[in-house]
């Protein structure tokens, strides 16, 4: 698809608003608490597609396919033998201090020993052409239903766009879904926890249980009883089940577990979890691999546990922990991106060249006080991409989140989230910070 | 792959009452808008009705109040988006499409607000209530379900009916169609309580003096027929 193809969609489209206005009929929204008040917000789309060639998207999809099976195996080393700190490919401190590692889940192997389910790899195309990883989501990666709503809404409003494109079909999300549900099934129902309608991602958790046939739950609904997960249904009696996608943090999923206070957790759910009752989706304390500072070895590990050459890069990372790495970002802290690893959501990303003199100094400080809780990443100039403002096409800085499902096999979705900025000036494309999102075309 | 938990049934339960309030009201508020093209002040015996006091002075600002007015607890506005409240968590139940309704009526009732002519302008509106009863009946497949629903729906209209004095012709229709919802509900679930109040009730709506004679009484039975909490998120 050409340039001019994309303006005459664009045309074809008219503007924005038709499909805005569909999104906004079927309630595509999104919560965001600010300055403690929860107000649900129309999450922008921008009707310009990203457009990914079909055999940029075949190399795309081996790399991340090979990305993923080596943190899943990277996951079951860890929570077991940890052979690949026993081989000095990873320093162990860098393990234990991890924030997401749990030493609750040593030992437990999951169903067929998947531990991420749904992975959301944020990638970005620098102006070569060429795409870096800049960041794994195994935790509980969301967006896949923007896209996959919005695909729908814009075959309504502009058809002529896809009887003259060879796209390919993203519809399927769901289904690579439900599948990846049932695969990790243990007996029982599908179930979607989500800890309610005040979460920014509510939505997602009705639309993809509405879609994959899943219940929607929350905590007081669901029970442990003999070591099995059940939902207690209205007249009493109770429903088994079989696999949980929960869309909770690790730390509130059972107060007996992890912390005592939280008040959306299932007690007990771990044991039932451990015994092999439930699958949980994604499993717990995957937060080790996805860790800012994990990720700095994640093509080491594609090398020792799949012995091949990774297809995607990294951007190229720092760790201030490294002496060699701790004298390079000292020395040109000014052109880095410098990331809080115990951040997420755009938060505790700065970038050198946007700080005063004075408190680039003291981001100094406080990095080498806290070698360990940073990274840094040289700035990739990625593309930016034509988005519709007013009427009128202008440029901006847009990321990708590509979901990879595994289960029986690793399969990527055909599309993807795109995220873009709404600011001119910035990189940061969270929406939390404001940012859109576009559709993600695969030709075929 | 069904299975319902009380908070979802009681969701369910409100989603239909709220829904019929909304509906019953905006059709009463057309009625009585005939009205007032004739009558100053047309919506007293409306308010007598609701044993509401009189704090608008015209037409116009009554008008305003319940159609608009979201503050005002008896208002459309109101009535809509506690429906909406409902059926948001309801997603998986009731469908994206049904859902889709609620969003457009509280679309057309803003728009209302700003247009010149209201009784047209609430057209729209009216067809948005229908079209998503009509979506639950084509996108609902568990009768349970849609059963709780309708239960809710009824005892919405048999309560306002009653309140404001409607005949007992009509009142006993939608009487009938409540036990029947009711004996669908399966047994062993709470929509099959066999409680006093039912019994009361099927005795008062025998025949037409007992209506006459204890309508404020079938309001307390239905009211306590079984008791699905209001819940507040
Ligand atoms: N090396 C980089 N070069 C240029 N821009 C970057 C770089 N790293 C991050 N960004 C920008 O900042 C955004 C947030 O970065 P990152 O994904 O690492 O943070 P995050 O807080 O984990 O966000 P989220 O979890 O929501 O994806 C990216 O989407 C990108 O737009
Ligand atoms: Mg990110």
């Amino acid at each position: 698809m050409t340039q001019q193809n994309i303006e005459q969609f664009t045309k074809a489209v008219g503007n924005a608003n038709e499909i805005n206005e569909l999104l906004r009929r079927y309630g595509v929204k999104f919560g965001i608490y600010k300055n403690g008040v929860f107000n649900e917000q129309f999450f922008p789309f921008d009707p310009i597609p990203r457009v990914i060639a079909s055999e940029d998207f075949k190399s795309i999809e081996k790399g991340l396919v090979q990305r993923v099976n080596a943190l899943n195996e990277f996951l079951f080393d860890i929570y077991h033998e940890k052979n690949i700190v026993r081989d000095g490919i990873i320093p162990e401190n860098f393990i234990y201090i991890s924030k997401g590692y749990l030493a609750q889940c040593e030992g437990i192997t999951p169903p067929n020993r998947i531990y991420s389910h749904i992975s959301g790899i944020d990638l970005v195309q620098a102006k070569d052409g060429e795409w870096y990883i800049l960041e794994d989501n195994l935790r509980i990666p969301s967006g896949a239903s923007y896209p996959l709503i919005a695909r729908e809404l814009t075959r309504i409003a502009a058809p002529e766009a896809f009887s003259e494109n060879e796209i390919v079909d993203n519809r399927n999300y769901a289904q690579l879904l439900k599948e990846t549900m049932e695969y990790t099934n243990c007996g029982g129902i599908r179930a979607i926890l989500t800890p309610g309608r005040y979460n920014a991602a509510y939505f997602e958790h009705s639309y993809l249980a509405e879609h994959t046939g899943s219940v929607l739950v929350q905590n007081d609904e669901l029970f442990v009883e003999d070591n099995i997960l059940y939902h207690r249904t209205y007249s009493g009696g109770k429903t088994r089940i079989g696999v949980l996608y929960r869309r909770i943090a690790d730390e509130y999923l059972d107060p007996l577990n992890f912390l005592p206070e939280s008040l959306i957790g299932i007690p007990n759910l771990m044991e039932v979890y451990r015994s092999g009752n439930v699958g949980i989706i994604n499993a717990p304390g995957n937060g080790v691999a996805d860790d800012k500072g994990i990720y700095y070895f994640v093509p080491k590990m594609i090398k020792y546990y799949l012995g091949e050459d990774p297809i995607l890069k990294n951007a190229p990372t720092y760790l201030p922990f490294y002496e060699e790495d701790m004298k390079y970002v000292m020395d040109n802290l000014e052109k880095l991106v410098i990331k809080d690893v115990a951040e997420a959501g755009g938060y505790g990303v700065v970038f050198g060249r946007e700080l005063t003199k004075e408190k680039l100094e003291e981001f100094r400080r406080t990095i080498i006080a806290e070698p360990r809780r940073f990274i840094a990443q040289e700035v990739i100039d990625f593309l930016d991409l034509p988005i519709l403002d007013n009427g009128e096409t202008v440029m901006r800085k847009a990321d990708l989140r590509a979901f990879v499902l595994s289960g029986e096999t690793t399969r990527v979705w055909a599309s993807g989230l795109t995220r873009f900025s709404r600011n001119p000036d910035s990189f940061v494309v969270n929406s939390s910070q404001g940012g859109g999102f576009k559709d993600t075309w695969v030709l075929k | 792959m069904t299975t319902i938990s009380k908070e979802h049934s009681d969701r369910l339960y409100w989603l239909g009452r709220y829904t019929e309030r909304a509906f019953t009201t905006l059709r009463t508020i057309q009625k009585l808008y005939d009205k007032m093209l004739d009558k100053s002040k047309g919506y007293a015996d409306y308010l007598k009705c609701f044993g509401l006091y009189d704090s608008y002075g015209s037409n116009e600002a009554f008008i305003n109040s319940f159609l608009y007015d979201g503050s005002n607890a008896n208002s459309v506005a109101y009535s809509l988006e506690r429906a909406y409240d409902n059926g948001i968590v309801l997603r998986e139940e009731i469908s994206t499409h049904s859902l889709s309704f609620l969003q457009l009526a509280k679309d057309s009732l803003a728009k209302s607000e700003l247009s010149k002519n209201t009784r047209l302008s609430l057209l729209p509106l009216e067809d948005q209530l229908y079209a998503f009863w009509g979506c639950l009946n084509e996108y609902i497949y568990n009768d349970e379900i849609r059963n709780i629903i309708y239960i809710g729906k009824t005892i919405e209209r048999l309560d306002l009916y009653i309140r404001m004095a409607y005949p007992f012709d009509t009142t006993q229709k939608e009487y009938i169609r409540l036990m029947k919802n009711l004996e669908r509900a399966p047994k062993g679930t709470p929509y099959r309580y066999n409680t006093a109040n039912y019994s009361e009730l099927v005795k008062i709506m025998e025949n037409e003096d007992g209506y006459k004679q204890n309508s404020e009484k079938v309001i307390g039975c239905l009211e306590h027929l079984f008791e699905p909490l209001e819940v507040t998120v």
